[in-house]
């Protein structure tokens, strides 16, 4: 009988020591939140996977929290976002207003880990030239989209054209945010011209949406990076070296169980793969917004 | 030999030692002209392989001459295009990374531009040779020297980013390219 009672304390006691080990199931949990591309539903299937993945590969529970431009500032703020995913001009606000480190930024096309903006007019169009631009109708992308707004504001504003005056109408029509609708809008003729990022000539091109041969490129900004991972101030630097890591190292090979398939994380999140680049190499966007009043330097 | 003959067995006897005979005399004639046939063979394989090594140049220099052009009228991004369609049907294609590799430079994308310049040239080693049609000598060794000490200095600064190590080593390989080494 003794025996028994020895076995069964020692069952119980195994039993709750298994229960007492931590796992990543049961730590605290980070939450990321994502700045969202065309929607919030497109913007989960795209970076579920890949939040599944950190949390595997770091150790650490994450929680993806999809959140509008133009709330990001606000929401980073309320609800303690441990990383951020954003356009790299929401990275220069949170970091000037709220010091984000910067982790890793996304690599997407022929530029890599940065990216550019276009003016395009139709071949047919006879605009040839920034100076062709004055008097005519022009679509941009939202305030607050890098390669959809602010470098083509600011090629036009080094050119001597000021938007606000030069052109004879220009829009932020609703669901501009999703860019092939202003190359498409421009292609169709509701619009002279089209601030349109080179990311999307690309892909559409790519993807045969659109040829080379239909558009006449008017200007091109200057290359500066693209969308960026970053940091909250107070986070372990450890989770965020390992966080860094996780992503650097990210292969297209690499799959994650995701709805009971595996799913490839990067093609997954339309990425090709992640960059370490210096913060530094966002000055050339800082001056951009300088010079185009805008976020985080504007001046009233 | 006509009372021979008149036999029908015998006739046919005499046809198949007549048609050994000949078989016999022919394969001897070709025997003896063998070595010229297989130099023959030779010389039209060399000839083969001038021509396709001809025609893939005149092919390559038509494939991308609307880049090239686009590159020279100074509408890089119209040309990074137009490689872009190009490269859906030839998209392991070495000569469209070397000439994506300098518009991106043009561009100031240096990484991605190194990046070509590697791919183009692991692809085809001919790039990174001093003569031939499609040379790139000049331009990799241009970007190597302007380049390396750069990125040396950076990637010794920043001793944990993993993407100026990645760049550094991709200008390594070019510059071993350049100086005739192999991989």
């Amino acid at each position: 009988m003794r025996n028994i009672i020895f076995c069964l304390f020692g069952l119980l006691c195994s039993i709750l020591l298994s229960g007492c080990q931590q796992t990543a199931d049961q730590g605290p949990v980070y939450k990321i939140g994502y700045m969202n591309c065309n929607s919030e539903q497109e913007t989960r299937l795209r970076f579920a996977p890949l939040t599944r993945y950190l949390s595997e590969k770091v150790g650490v529970r994450f929680e993806m929290v999809p959140v509008d431009t133009q709330d990001f500032e606000d929401r980073f703020k309320k609800e303690e976002f441990a990383f951020t995913h954003t356009n790299s001009l929401l990275y220069l606000i949170l970091r000037q207003d709220h010091d984000l480190q910067l982790v890793a930024t996304e690599k997407r096309g022929q530029f890599g880990a940065r990216t550019a903006g276009t003016i395009i007019s139709r071949k047919d169009s006879g605009i040839r030239t920034l100076a062709d631009l004055k008097g005519k109708r022009m679509i941009f992308g939202p305030q607050l989209a890098p390669s959809g707004y602010l470098a083509q504001y600011d090629l036009m504003l080094k050119a001597g054209i000021d938007p606000e005056t030069d052109l004879s109408y220009y829009a932020i029509p609703h669901g501009s945010f999703k860019h092939e609708k202003l190359i498409y809008a421009v292609y169709f003729g509701a619009y002279d011209v089209a601030a349109a990022p080179a990311l999307d000539l690309e892909v559409m091109t790519r993807e045969g949406k659109i040829s080379a041969d239909d558009f006449q490129i008017v200007a091109q900004s200057p290359i500066f990076p693209y969308c960026t991972f970053g940091a909250a101030k107070g986070v372990d630097p450890d989770l965020v070296k390992r966080f860094r890591e996780a992503l650097v190292s990210l292969t297209p090979e690499d799959t994650v169980d995701y709805n009971g398939e595996q799913v490839k994380v990067l093609k997954s999140a339309w990425v090709d793969g992640f960059e370490q680049l210096l913060d530094s190499d966002y000055d050339i966007l800082r001056g951009m917004a300088k010079r185009a009043n805008m976020p985080p330097y504007q001046e009233f | 030999m006509s009372r021979l003959l008149q036999d029908h067995f015998d006739r046919w006897h005499v046809l198949v030692l007549l048609l050994a005979v000949f078989g016999a005399a022919a394969l001897l004639l070709t025997a003896g002209g063998g070595g010229d046939a297989a130099a023959r063979s030779e010389l039209n394989r060399q000839l083969e392989q001038d021509v396709a090594y001809r025609a893939r140049i005149d092919f390559l220099q038509d494939l991308y001459r609307p880049v090239l052009d686009l590159e020279k009228s100074g509408a890089r991004q119209q040309a990074l295009l137009k490689l872009e369609e190009i490269s859906r049907r030839y998209p392991g294609e070495g000569y469209g990374f070397i000439i994506k590799g300098r518009i991106l430079l043009q561009l100031d994308a240096v990484e991605e531009a190194v990046a070509n310049y590697v791919d183009g040239v692991r692809l085809n080693g001919d790039f990174a040779d001093r003569q031939g049609p499609f040379s790139a000598w000049n331009e990799i060794n241009q970007l190597v020297s302007r380049q390396l000490p750069s990125f040396s200095e950076r990637a010794r600064t920043h001793p944990d980013n993993a993407t100026l190590k990645r760049v550094l080593s991709n200008l390594h390989y070019l510059q071993s390219r350049l100086a005739g080494g192999c991989e």
